[in-house]
This record gives structure tokens, sequence and C-alpha cells, in this order.
């Protein structure tokens, strides 16, 4: 099988695809955000509790593929527990990842992983649907 | 010009006749349903049309108008041969399936259909067909009404025959499921629905390219097809019309090139099938769709449809050795336009990994939400065969299949 493909799901991407972290429903929680792809029916409900300034919890629901289920688990991941300004940066810091050569630029293991998308642009949306989504809800 | 001898259909030498696969030797091009590869004719026909003939048409009396002329009016002739219309008067050039659809809506079925009227169509149809209904019944108070199947992807006749009303004003059905691959009873949905009085449109987009297709003995008031679906250009389609209707409907659309006479207080229109075509149209598409029926009509429709049925029974058969892999659409008369999908992996993962081997299919919801809606599914992996693809192909994708099932689970 396809090396680049191998690299594309390694371990990171079939983990949290098959055990997604906090991968629930909240529907009450202070903010519901919706990631939606019109063109593959991608959709994922984003369940978040802000309090002070910080997110205290977070959780996700929905249904998309290995990809974008599996970058939305990382991001719960990731923001639970953050400052909004720290997962703003957080946000800014995956997206960078995703889209730039990584070189000379702080990356985690688990951003990198999504990297490999980039050798698949028909691929690059799902792994950064819930992040766009979350972008623009936290930049207001 | 028809030609006498029908040629054999051996896939591996009607591949030669198409450019893209010397570009892409590995190709397994298996998405015809979206759209077709071209042949070297049709490349050539567009492209020497702009090299060597280009004019605009009706309008210059110029050689090279009047050839373009010519050339861009027999096409109708080829159109009208292909689908069995009665004449050219018949067919209206349009930019496609969609067009076609929604100029019959506007042009036809608005101004007959009020408050309480209903509009029947089935439970798979591509948005193309839904969307234009649905909007003209919002706009009049009308109700769309539609056609349910069973769970293989069949037409429930009886249901339509109760949904047959003297409330219906119009029966919309596609003649080959995009998404399932069924081929629906059209004849008989025309009769039954004739039988009331109530017109019909059918959406050939799927089957113009591998079925013979008699419009006059199929009896359709309409009927609508895609350029890009049957080797052409994109861009260009057909609308055939019964001629008591295309002479009765009024235009839409309105500028140069359909008029018989106009003065600053009013306009007198051409007659059909030119009132519809106004504007510059895409000639050179015409032109291009003209080679590439003259391509498919070299061919003996009969061995197509034997070809196809042999490779798509071949194709839903090895599909079956996947593990947890479920074909969607499982009519008796199908096409090979086969939808399948796994309870634990996305059709997008699905197709990646087969174009990471260079195999072409469709993931998604085919443009047919809310068919996917009745399966309960988001959407399916689409594999769509016509006559240049090759029993080899089917094994490449089935392999591919099968490693990635193993690397995910
Ligand atoms: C059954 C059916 N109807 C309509 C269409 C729309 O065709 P076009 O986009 O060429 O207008 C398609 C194409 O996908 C189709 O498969």
């Amino acid at each position: 099988m396809n090396d680049k493909l191998k690299q594309l799901y390694k371990d990171v991407i079939l983990k949290h695809n098959n055990d997604p972290f906090h991968y629930d429903k909240k529907e009450n929680a202070t903010h519901v955000l919706e990631a939606y792809n019109p063109l593959c029916g991608d959709k994922f409900k984003v369940f978040i509790e802000v309090e002070n300034d910080a997110i205290q919890s977070i959780h996700f629901h929905g249904y998309g593929c290995a990809i974008s289920k599996a970058s939305t688990s990382v991001m719960v991941q990731a923001l639970e527990n953050q400052s909004i300004e720290d997962a703003k940066e957080l946000c800014k810091n995956f997206l960078f990842a995703l889209h730039h050569e990584s070189e000379g630029h702080p990356s985690r293991e688990d951003f990198e992983a999504f990297a490999a998308a980039r050798e698949f642009p028909g691929r690059l949306k799902c792994a950064s649907l819930s992040w766009d989504e979350m972008s623009r809800f936290l930049e207001g | 010009m028809q030609l006498k001898y029908k040629i054999m259909v051996d896939p591996l030498i009607i591949r030669q006749d198409f450019p893209i696969f010397r570009h892409h030797p590995n190709l397994a091009y298996l998405d015809n349903a979206a759209t077709m590869q071209k042949p070297e004719t049709v490349i050539q026909g567009v492209a020497n049309f702009y090299r060597k003939e280009n004019a605009n048409i009706h309008r210059g009396v110029y050689q090279l108008a009047i050839e373009a002329t010519e050339k861009y009016e027999r096409v109708r002739h080829r159109a009208a041969s292909l689908i069995g219309a009665p004449s050219t008067k018949n067919i209206v050039y349009t930019s496609g399936t969609t067009a076609g659809i929604n100029l019959v809506v506007q042009s036809f079925l608005e101004k007959r259909l009020s408050k309480d009227d209903e509009v029947l169509i089935t439970a798979m149809e591509h948005h193309a067909n839904l969307i234009p209904w649905q909007m003209v019944c919002k706009k009049t108070g009308a109700q769309l009404v539609v056609i349910p199947m069973n769970e293989r992807g069949e037409l429930d006749m009886d249901a339509f025959k109760e949904r047959l009303s003297g409330r219906t004003k119009m029966v919309a059905a596609v003649h080959i499921s995009n998404t399932l691959g069924s081929i629906n009873p059209v004849e008989d949905i025309v009769d039954l629905a004739h039988k009331r009085g109530v017109p019909v449109l059918i959406d050939g987009a799927q089957s113009v390219a591998h079925y013979p297709i008699d419009v006059k003995e199929m009896d359709c008031d309409f009927f609508v097809f895609s350029g890009h679906k049957v080797f052409g250009p994109t861009g260009v389609g057909i609308l055939y019309g019964k001629e008591e209707h295309l002479s009765s409907m009024a235009p839409v659309f309105f500028g140069g090139d359909m008029i018989r006479e106009v003065s600053f207080e009013d306009t007198i229109f051409a007659e059909h099938p030119q009132k519809f075509e106004a504007g510059t149209t895409n000639i050179a598409g015409i032109i291009g769709l003209g080679y590439a029926m003259m391509f498919l009509q070299q061919y003996n429709k009969k061995q197509i449809v034997k070809y196809l049925d042999e490779l798509g029974g071949y194709a839903r058969q090895e599909l079956k050795s996947v593990k947890s892999l479920k074909i969607v659409g499982k009519a008796k008369r199908k096409s090979p336009i086969i939808s399948f999908h796994f309870k634990n992996i996305h059709p997008h993962d699905v197709a990646t990994f087969l174009g990471a081997e260079n195999i072409a299919i469709r993931a998604g919801h085919h443009c047919t939400q809310p068919l996917m809606d009745i399966f309960d599914i988001p959407g399916t992996s689409r594999a769509s065969f016509t006559f240049y693809n090759t029993f080899e192909e089917v094994d490449r994708m089935v392999k591919v299949l099968k490693e990635m099932k193993k690397f995910l689970s």
C-alpha cells in the first residue's frame, strides 16, 4: 500500500478515529458550534463550556470521515482547559502546520500527523473543518 | 452520416481512442456517471472548429458562417436519430440536463400549475430533477409528491398508481438512478401517467450513453440529457420535447437569435427550437457533441449493454468478497453504476485509498441527499463503468478495498 497514505492514516488518525476523545452530546453547553461541509456532508457539533475566559469543558459528536473525525478529536483534546487566548494560539498553530511545511515552526506531534494531508489536497478541508469553525468562534 | 458497420465492443481497443489514457496509462477511471472521458474525435472536433471553422451561426452570409451554421444544425439531426425523435424541430440545444429541466419547469409547467395541484417525482431523483420542481411548487402552492421505492431501490409502482390523481399536473422521473443504478420502467410510468392525461419528463442523463432510446416509443413528453455524459463536451445538452408542447411554450430567455421580428413595441419570436436558444450558444460544444454522438453510433447498443451487464455483474460479485462492504441498490434491472458503503469507513476515506492507487471513484451523496436519508447513510462510494472499462480495473479496485479494510481495522 501507498506509503504516503500510511503516513496520513498512521496511528494518530486511526487511534482518534476509533476511539475519539470526549465523544458525547452536551446540548446544554454554553456554546454549540456546527462544523459542516456541504460538499461531503461531514457534520460535527462541538459543545463548549466557557467560563472565566477559558474552555472549561469541550465535547463533540457527529459524522465524518476518519480524518475530519480524528482532527476534531485532537482539537477537543488540545483545547480542553485552555484559556481563550491560548486556544486561539493553538488553532493558529494547527492550521499553520496543516498548510505549511513545518520547518522552524514549533508544532505538536499530534498536529503534525495531519500535515500528511498536504499530500492529498482533496482532504485538507477534512483536516481543517472543525478547526476553521473553532477559529471563527474564538476570533469572534 | 450513419456508419454502416457497427464496431465490436472491445474496451482495450476503444481505450485507444481516448487521449486521457495515454497521458495517464495507469488510470482506472470509474467515475463515468459524473462525467465521461472524451474520444480524440470530440477533442479534435472542438479544436478544429476553433482552428479552422469558427464563425457565429445564423448570422453571417459569408462562407465560413454558412458552414458553421450547417455543421451546428446537422447535430440536431444526429441527436434526433440517436433518441428516435421524429424531427429536428423536437430538439432544443441546452447547456445540459439541468438547464433542460429548468426550461420545462418555467416555460411549460409553471403556467399550468396552481394551488393544490401536484407534481410527482421519484425518491431517487438527482437534485437537478428535484429542486426545480420543488421551487415551482413552493411558488404556486402546489405539492411535490414523491414516489417511494423498496429497499432494493426499485420504484413502488403501486404507490405511483395510487398517487397519480386528478390533481397531478406533471410527472418527472429519472430513467437510470445515478446513485443506485436502478433502471426505472419509464414506459410504464409514461403509460400510467398518460392514462390520466399527465405529461411526463424523463431524465436520461445516465441512460443515453449505453441504452437504446426511442422517445417515440417511450412516448414521453420531454426527455433531457447532457453532452458530457455521452462522451461529449461539458456545457451542452439536449432537450427533446413533443411538437405540441414546444410550439405552445413561451421562451424564458430573451435576446438575439430567437426572434422573427423586433420593434421597440413588441417582439415576435422565432419558432421552436430557436425561440429557446437565445444568445450565442456553445457552438463548438454542440459540434463536439455531434462528434460524440457519432462516436457512440459506431457501436451497437445491444453489444454495449451486454458488455456492461457482464462487467457490472462481475464488479458486484467481486465487491461482495470484501468484508463488511454493503452494496446499496439491488434493483433487478440495473446499469453498471454501483454504490457501496462500509459501516465504519467513510466514503471519502475509501476514495482516498483508491485514489492513491490511481483508481477514480466518486464519494458522497451524489446530489441525491434525500435518497441517502432514506437509506440512512450519509453517502456512498460509487464506481460507475462504461465500455472502455475493463475487468482488470474491477480487480484492481477490489484488491485496494481489501487492503484498506485490513489496514483500517
Ligand atoms: C440522473 C442525473 N440527472 C441530472 C444530472 C445533472 O446533469 P448536468 O449537471 O450535466 O446538468 C446528472 C448528473 O450528475 C444525473 O446523473
